[in-house]
């Protein structure tokens, strides 16, 4: 286990674990926060994975899950204001 | 993995787990999305940095980069549109304001 698999592990620890949390309780806007920091987090998550396992395509993963992450955000927090 | 390497990973790590750890204990929808701003425009170029350094000149290290470049712009437009959301919700700005 190298030293980016261990920076995947901690971050998954300390956060994804109190992004989702964040993201499962509270006011609606409250969990848009936790939602946009879990998608920060995870597209972080996926890099250290792809330099720990030496695996260079899995960065493509990240590339379109960091896209695809803030265009979600921002149409939630658009259909949250019509609400 | 070099010693800058290391300590630019600790450090990205630090930042982006003390904005969680944050964003958990804030009270406020405001005071939540403040936490977003150092994950994405400190500890994310950090790691970003660290990775680019272990990578050296590669295509890979382009994406990174385009990655990092990606993920801090979106933090902070992020942030914005929810700060705004939030004061259309409260009634502090109008829906149809375009400012």
């Amino acid at each position: 286990m190298n030293g980016w698999l261990v920076g995947a592990a901690v971050l998954l620890v300390v956060g994804m674990l109190p992004a989702v949390v964040v993201a499962s309780r509270g006011h609606v806007l409250d969990r848009l926060a936790g939602l946009a920091m879990a998608g920060m987090v995870a597209t972080l998550d996926i890099l250290l994975l792809s330099e720990g396992y030496q695996r260079s395509s899995y960065v493509d993963a990240g590339l379109v899950l960091a896209a695809l992450s803030l265009t979600g955000s921002l149409v939630f927090a658009r259909l949250v204001v019509r609400q | 993995m070099t010693p800058l390497e290391i300590g630019l990973l600790v450090l990205g790590i630090g930042a982006v787990a003390l904005s969680c750890l944050g964003l958990l204990t804030a009270r406020d929808t405001y005071l939540r999305l403040h936490y977003l701003g150092p994950a994405s425009s400190l500890g994310t170029p950090l790691i970003i940095a660290a990775m680019v350094m272990h990578e050296g000149l590669s295509f890979s290290a382009v994406k990174l980069v385009l990655i990092g470049v990606l993920l801090v712009g979106s933090g902070a437009v992020t942030v914005a549109a929810f700060g705004r959301a939030t004061a259309q919700r409260q009634g502090l700005v109008e829906t149809d304001s375009p400012a």
